[in-house]
């Protein structure tokens, strides 16, 4: 049986791209000349979550490693976050990979957590 | 892909960076994580040829003062195989003092936010009750900690106070490993890995009433696009 993809996007020609795991996720070869129009996003408890209407978007994995303990030096993998970006705002929602709970946020363009951001994980 | 995470210990010069100008590379054991691990200790020897004995570490633990808070003497690594130049006990040079590249963060790619440093009481990574953490309350932990990928700690830093107390994983108990600068970037051409570095010491508070025996987990946060 296949894996489903970590997300799947409709571009702006309506061509469908297809993200990978966790580990791969693909977003950094999503070609930059096609705009997405929406995102379908895996969750742990097999339903998507869709996000639709935003201006850019931007995808991230949540690590941990410990220098010590039982799980020392271990790649854990913790949260996902998926936003959109709308004009100054910006709608997050957090992902919890082990229970799969959800938190939404929303953030103003100046918010230190969206300042800290990669710019180049904008799409 | 997924960015990945060395974790170095200098044992050589702590004046010498890992990478860039005046690098030197051979300075710095990559730690086996899951193996290899750090002990703090009054003055366990260094360069010891076997794996420090349980009744070793007890002998040598750390005497709390009735004078002064006292900043932990030594963090050693030990290293499960002896392969560091065959030696089993291996001091971490200038932890806790005004010393910049200490332990070091590689990392062969970039990051989607910047890399944090935390402490925990466990791998569940839910508490911080020990005493070394605070017991509880994170402002009081022992663990001092400072981002030094852009500079010196400064003189006495741990013990001044001018470090940040870690425990937990609230916004001032944590160090941004980039000094707050944000993400890392891509690799330059050329470049295998990019570097970020802390200094940590602990420090015992005068004449703290409760001697204990304790361990806690050093976590490295970070993410990937």
């Amino acid at each position: 049986m296949s894996k489903r993809p970590l997300f799947v996007l409709v571009l702006e020609d309506d061509t469908i791209y297809s993200g990978g795991d966790f580990t791969n996720t693909k977003w950094n070869e999503i070609p930059l000349n096609k705009k997405i129009k929406r995102i379908f996003y895996s969750l742990t408890n097999k339903d998507c979550l869709c996000l639709d209407g935003y201006d850019k978007y931007f995808h991230m994995i949540e690590a941990t490693t410990d220098l010590s303990g039982k799980e020392s030096g271990k790649v854990r993998i913790e949260f996902a976050y998926i936003l959109g970006r709308k004009e100054d705002k910006i709608t997050a929602y957090k992902i919890n990979v082990k229970n799969g709970n959800i938190l939404r946020t929303e953030y103003d363009k100046e918010d230190s957590f969206i300042c800290g951001l990669n710019v180049n994980g904008w799409k | 892909m997924a960015t990945l995470l060395t974790v170095r210990a200098n044992l050589v010069d702590a004046t010498k960076p890992y990478s860039g100008v005046g690098a030197v590379p051979a300075d710095y054991m990559s730690l086996v994580l899951g193996n290899d691990y750090l002990v703090w200790s009054e003055d366990l020897e260094d360069k010891m040829t076997h794996e420090p004995t349980p009744e070793e570490l007890n002998a040598h633990g750390v005497i709390i003062s009735d004078v002064a808070n006292k900043l932990v003497p030594e963090c050693l690594v030990v290293d499960y195989d002896g392969g560091w130049n065959t030696f089993f006990t291996n001091l971490l040079i200038g932890m806790g003092i005004d010393k910049r590249y200490v332990l070091c963060f590689s990392f062969d790619g970039e990051t989607a936010n910047e890399p944090q440093l935390e402490a925990w009481d466990d791998s569940d990574h839910d508490s911080y009750a020990k005493h070394v953490l605070g017991a509880g309350v994170p402002a009081n932990s022992m663990v001092k900690a400072k981002c030094t990928t852009g500079g010196l700690p400064g003189a006495n830093w741990a013990v001044a106070g001018t470090g940040t107390s870690i425990a937990g994983s609230g916004a001032t108990r944590i160090v941004k490993l980039n000094d707050g600068n944000g993400a890392l970037p891509a690799l330059e051409t050329g470049e295998t890995s990019q570097e970020l570095y802390a200094n940590i010491g602990i420090v015992i508070p005068v004449s703290y009433a409760t001697p204990s025996v304790e361990s806690f987990v050093l976590t490295v946060r970070y993410t990937w696009n």
